[in-house]
């Protein structure tokens, strides 16, 4: 009985190894099947954009021959894993290249397939695809889908949203600031800079009429990045929009606009505003690094202000005031400050007796 | 006819630049690596070379003197994603090479090179 069933289970194991190797073997052909077709989408692509780029007298390269040649590889929308991969051919190719030949590829890769493939993802209902689509768009330059990427900047998925406003800053520059009051959802850090840097890199030239027009935006994320850009551009004009938000109620604005003022000088008015709203600001941290900030900046240091905050009630005010009082060569109003404290609280040695 | 020698890895490269070379009137050989390299490679001497800097198992700059070493040539050209201006200054001051291209680039810098 024993060894009927012992038998049967050493069947029912040898069954199982054998089905694992014809798996492991399928996994195997398939595999490289799949690298030898990825090879030849690739060599084909090659082919065909260097003669596309490069035509020798005589050869007629146009797109009607591209798509035959891709068809007759397997890039058709039944498969689209070979559409995705002549896709990130696309992108890498127009990444590598610059000048006249990024423009001919721009307006090849409108002609032929998977011409709309990553437009066509905007609309799945996957974030990570709809994301993927928008990314592919603006890599590729196709400008012509900026409606379709406008509707996906309130997106609910953070990442498709974030792809989106990305995608508007490269095709629209500074345009795109004119959506930033129409803006529902919240813009990371990480988003903030990331849109500065595109459009440093991109539109390195400011207009300042749509930056304007982003000033009269309530939402906190627009007013911090409104500010980075000032920042990032060096724009000396428009330092009164910093100066403006120095004394905010939120916490992370102030720290934007702390953080963005930090890098400019002020003119004597604009140093006396800064001076007024600094008693404005609730944070202790926040006030001493401007304490810091003024002092850095001014030519010749206000004994009046500094005075006043010496006295201050917050110890830690006090402190920072003397520190750059005496730094600056006003060491007896240090003294006479901390020595008057002596007489102000008189200790009785003989009541404590 | 004047011979030309691409050496990239990067397949799509390769190709643009062996088109662009021929399509300037040169005759060219365009390979992956330097083990693609045969004999009859090794006796021509090339008017240009156009290589990457970027391979496995050798640094930049000692790819660069192989070069020079092992195949004759006129001028070499580097074409690389490999940009960081640390290597470019390093090559550059080898004084082996005729120009240094990293990508993104526009390739009609290459074709003024190779026209001249």
């Amino acid at each position: 009985m024993i060894e009927t069933l012992l038998f049967g289970f050493i069947k029912l194991l040898l069954v199982i190894l054998v089905m694992l190797w014809i798996i492991i073997g399928v996994s195997i052909i398939y595999r490289r099947r799949r690298t030898r077709k990825l090879q030849l989408i690739e060599t084909t692509f090659a082919d065909v954009i260097s003669k596309f780029l490069y035509p020798l007298p005589g050869e007629n390269i146009d797109h009607i021959y591209i798509q035959r040649r891709f068809r007759k590889i397997g890039v058709i929308d039944s498969k689209p894993k070979n559409v995705q991969y002549l896709i990130d051919l696309m992108i890498r190719t127009q990444r590598s290249l610059l000048g006249i030949n990024y423009e001919k590829l721009v307006i090849l890769f409108t002609q032929i397939p998977p011409y709309g493939a990553s437009a066509s993802k905007i609309n799945s209902r996957k974030w990570y695809i709809k994301a993927r689509g928008i990314r592919e768009i603006y890599e590729m330059n196709q400008i012509r889908y900026v409606k379709q990427i406008i509707k996906e900047s309130n997106n609910v998925n953070i990442y498709v949203r974030r792809e989106a406003q990305i995608a508007l800053v490269i095709f629209l520059g500074w345009e795109s600031l004119r959506f930033l009051s129409y803006l529902k959802r919240k813009m990371t850090l990480w988003q903030q800079i990331k849109i500065v840097e595109k459009l440093h890199d991109l539109h390195p030239k400011p207009n300042l009429k749509y930056l304007q027009r982003a000033y009269g935006s309530d939402k906190t994320y627009a007013n911090e990045l409104v500010m980075r850009i000032i920042r990032k551009f060096n724009l000396i004009t428009e330092i009164d929009y910093i100066l403006k938000h120095i004394d905010n109620f939120n916490f992370e604005t102030r720290e934007s606009a702390i953080y963005c003022i930090s890098s400019f000088y002020l003119s004597e008015e604009q140093l006396i505003v800064l001076k007024e709203k600094f008693f404005n600001i609730p944070k202790t941290a926040q006030q001493i690094l401007l304490m810091k900030y003024i002092d850095k900046i001014s030519f010749e240091k206000d004994l009046v202000f500094y005075k006043k905050l010496l006295n201050s009630s917050n110890e830690l005010i006090s402190l920072s005031s003397a520190e750059i009082l005496w730094n600056n060569g006003f060491q007896e109003e240090v003294q006479e400050f901390y020595y008057g404290q002596y007489s102000r609280h008189p200790i009785n040695v003989l009541d404590s007796v | 006819m004047k011979k030309a020698l691409v050496i990239q890895e990067d397949i799509i490269i390769q190709k643009i630049l062996e088109r662009l070379i021929i399509s300037n009137n040169y005759q060219c050989r365009a390979i992956s690596t330097l083990k693609d390299l045969e004999i009859e490679d090794q006796q021509q001497n090339f008017d240009i070379i156009i290589s990457d800097i970027l391979f496995e198992g050798i640094s930049p700059l000692d790819f660069v003197f192989q070069i020079q070493e092992v195949i004759l040539h006129k001028s070499l050209i580097i074409v690389t994603n490999m940009g960081q201006f640390k290597i470019r200054m390093k090559i550059l001051a080898s004084k082996k090479v005729d120009g240094f291209f990293a990508v993104p680039l526009d390739l009609n810098l290459i074709e003024n090179l190779i026209a001249r």
